[in-house]
């Protein structure tokens, strides 16, 4: 009998320690590592990110949870056989051109990564011809994009203009976010998602996916 | 009672013990760990390096001798005056003497017709201009909103215009670039009666966030605010460092890293122009740590605010802040309870220049025009501590309990007359004290909407203009005026 909750709750409580053993005593009794990542990994990271978007927990514990998840995910790879892991989606994500801050995005990236994304951070100030080239280059169908000054939100609009006149925009979708974003200025700016939080992009990426 | 430039001594976080500690731990950040940079920056760098500092450029890395900073901390004016255009609210930024007033670049506004949250436009930001200049608690009127319905590229010079066409209070606003910089002392400079006249009162100012918390250096920014050296205009040394996320948890440990930020901004201003005016501006903040966004109504950022100001005061420079914020969305109780606590402790912590203190909402995302009434009324009272209770033959009135005499009452004694409007502060009319019944006959008004009724009869009121008819033509023949 494969115990999935004690490795969430590890999971949740961000216990790396602990974590580790579990699955390490789980594979001993012969448990795939298909299952303790699907039942055990991305169940317990689903609930952290439910946590998140509630704000029940802090951020840095979000984070404590996914440094976990992603070393025991290094310890089960070897063992994964090829189908075992459906890639949820290949991401670009970057902070938009002028605009420096990377916080915020980097937990979306983090979210989305444990949430079985693949993803490329580009960073901070990337302008929309880089955008477009890495979108390309690694077949992303998910574009994520950020903006923190109310002065940078407009060139989410510029990238996005861009992209669809690179004739990319049928083959990728757009999530944005950002402090002063919303939904309306998404909407009015044509792109596909809004997520006012990183554990709620990862739902929202998942959505618009389908 | 004037609210202006009282002296606020009575509150101190820090020990003298600690300040030193504080700004010793400084000095070793900036000489073991140092600041890093991005590309654009080459002559500031050349600059620095002949002043001594050691210039890593594979790593991106500058470290800088103690003696350097505290040589050009030195250099630093103690005293800075911010000018008013009507001589009325002219800014003396000494030693403890404490001045508040608007601040922020907030998108979005409560309307005043259906309370709902919308984006802030140019013309919100005159009307609050307008609604900030009546309002006689509320010292300088930094932009408190971002004109969102124009081009971003035409903002710095409508936001000075709009700003300076609604008040004679001291104007005080970010621009997007050096280029926006100039036009923005060419608009100044139209309404002085010249370059030359400015300089003598600058009545405008300006913020750089020169650096990006932790201990980086913003190109664009940095340049602005040698800009504004050399110019001589003052300029506010923006950085705001959020303990949690951009600086350490601990309250020390912040203010540490934001002192060192502040020296490395206040040397980059004195070796651009040495003598310059400039305003230390650490902003201590801290993250909500279960959103990463800015956590405004936070008590610590209260206490570390009057941090802040001791630092800057043991080297002697004036400093701008931060208090008033709130996490509320709208003017309820809990934007009250935060307001009135961080702003007390800023006041009383002797904070020079204390912006964000009027009006804000949403921590620093929104404003509301109510919400300037209100917090004009906690000012107000903030600074009526700072005056405290003045103790001498006239106030302690010994002639006129033995006039009265026991038994009696002092309602009608001429004393009570000659005091009654100085001794007790006396609000702008939003705090309620009467009677139920009244209260109640009067449609049972809660603070917000008696502020409403305040504004309405402000904005209804004569529209004084501050920028002439033979001004406002040649700046609009220079300009794109888009008000």
């Amino acid at each position: 009998m494969f115990d999935a909750k004690s490795i969430i709750d590890a999971l949740v409580e961000g216990d790396e320690g602990k974590l580790a053993e579990l699955v390490r005593a789980a594979l001993d009794r012969g448990v795939s590592a298909k299952q303790i990542l699907n039942e055990g990994l991305i169940s317990g990271m689903d609930i952290v990110g439910e946590k998140m978007e509630n704000e029940d927990m802090f951020i840095p514990e979000v984070l404590r949870s996914a440094r976990a998840m992603s070393n025991v995910v290094q310890m089960l790879t070897p063992l994964l056989a090829e189908g075992d892991v459906s890639v949820a989606g290949k991401v670009v994500i970057g902070t938009v051109k002028g605009d420096l801050h990377d916080i915020g995005k980097n937990l979306v990236a983090m979210m989305l990564e444990s949430a079985g994304f693949e993803v490329w951070n580009l960073g901070v100030d990337i302008s929309p011809e880089k955008f477009i080239a890495e979108i390309k280059a690694r077949e992303a169908n998910l574009l994520c994009m950020s903006a923190l000054l109310t002065t940078t939100m407009p060139m989410m609009k510029k990238t996005i203009d861009a992209i669809a006149a690179g004739g990319l925009r049928d083959r990728v979708k757009i999530l944005i976010g950002g402090a002063p974003v919303t939904l309306k200025f998404a909407d009015d700016m044509g792109a596909d998602g809004y997520a006012p939080d990183a554990g709620s992009a990862v739902k929202v990426a998942k959505a618009i996916l389908q | 009672m004037d609210t202006k430039g009282l002296s606020g001594t009575q509150y101190r976080p820090l020990s003298e013990e600690q300040v030193k500690t504080i700004h010793d731990a400084a000095l070793t950040i900036l000489e073991r760990i140092g600041f890093t940079f991005e590309s654009g920056l080459d002559e500031t760098l050349e600059m620095l390096e002949k002043a001594g500092a050691k210039v890593d450029h594979e790593n991106a890395r500058i470290r800088f001798p103690r003696d350097l900073i505290t040589r050009e901390a030195a250099n630093a004016p103690r005293r800075v005056v911010l000018f008013s255009r009507d001589g009325k609210n002219d800014l003396d930024l000494t030693e403890n003497r404490v001045h508040l007033g608007t601040g922020g670049a907030a998108i979005r506004i409560l309307d005043l017709e259906t309370s709902k949250s919308r984006p802030t436009t140019l013309q919100d930001l005159y009307q609050l201009g307008r609604l900030v200049d009546r309002l006689n608690n509320i010292h300088f009127f930094l932009r408190p909103c971002i004109p969102t319905d124009i081009p971003q590229a035409a903002y710095d010079v409508n936001v000075f215009y709009a700003c300076l066409r609604a008040t004679a209070k001291h104007v005080m606003a970010g621009v997007n670039d050096v280029e926006g910089f100039s036009r923005v002392v060419d608009l100044a400079s139209i309404l002085a009666g010249g370059r030359e006249k400015l300089k003598e009162r600058p009545f405008i100012s300006i913020i750089t966030s020169f650096a990006i918390s932790p201990l980086k250096l913003c190109t664009q920014s940095t340049l602005i605010m040698q800009e504004a050296a050399r110019h001589r205009i003052p300029v506010a040394l923006s950085c705001a460092p959020m303990a949690g996320s951009t600086s350490p948890i601990t309250m020390a440990g912040t203010l540490a890293q934001l002192h060192a930020e502040q020296l490395v901004g206040i040397a980059i201003c004195q070796l651009t122009n040495p003598g310059s005016p400039l305003l230390y501006g650490g902003i201590p903040g801290m993250a909500n740590l279960r959103t990463m966004g800015y956590l405004g109504g936070a008590v610590e950022c209260g206490m570390m605010n009057a941090a802040a100001h001791q630092l800057a005061h043991y080297i002697g420079v004036p400093n701008y802040n931060s208090s008033g914020l709130t996490d509320a969305k709208i003017p309820d109780a809990q934007a009250g309870w935060e307001k009135a606590v961080t702003t007390l402790l800023a006041a009383m912590g002797g904070s020079n220049y204390v912006h964000h203190a009027a009006g804000m909402l949403e921590s620093m995302l929104g404003v509301a025009y109510e919400q300037f009434v209100i917090d004009d009324e906690i000012i107000g009272m903030c600074c009526k501590v700072l005056k405290g209770i003045e103790v001498d033959a006239e106030h302690l009135a010994l002639e006129v309990i033995d006039e009265v005499g026991p038994g009696a009452n002092f309602i009608t004694a001429e004393h009570t007359l000659a005091h009654m409007h100085d001794e007790y502060f006396e609000g702008n009319g939003v705090s309620d004290r009467k009677s139920r019944i009244k209260w109640e006959k009067e449609g049972a008004q809660d603070a917000w909407l008696r502020a409403r009724q305040i504004v309405k009869q402000i904005l209804s009121g004569e529209e004084k203009t501050y920028i002439s008819e033979a001004q406002d033509s040649a700046v609009r023949q220079r300009f794109d005026i888009l008000f």
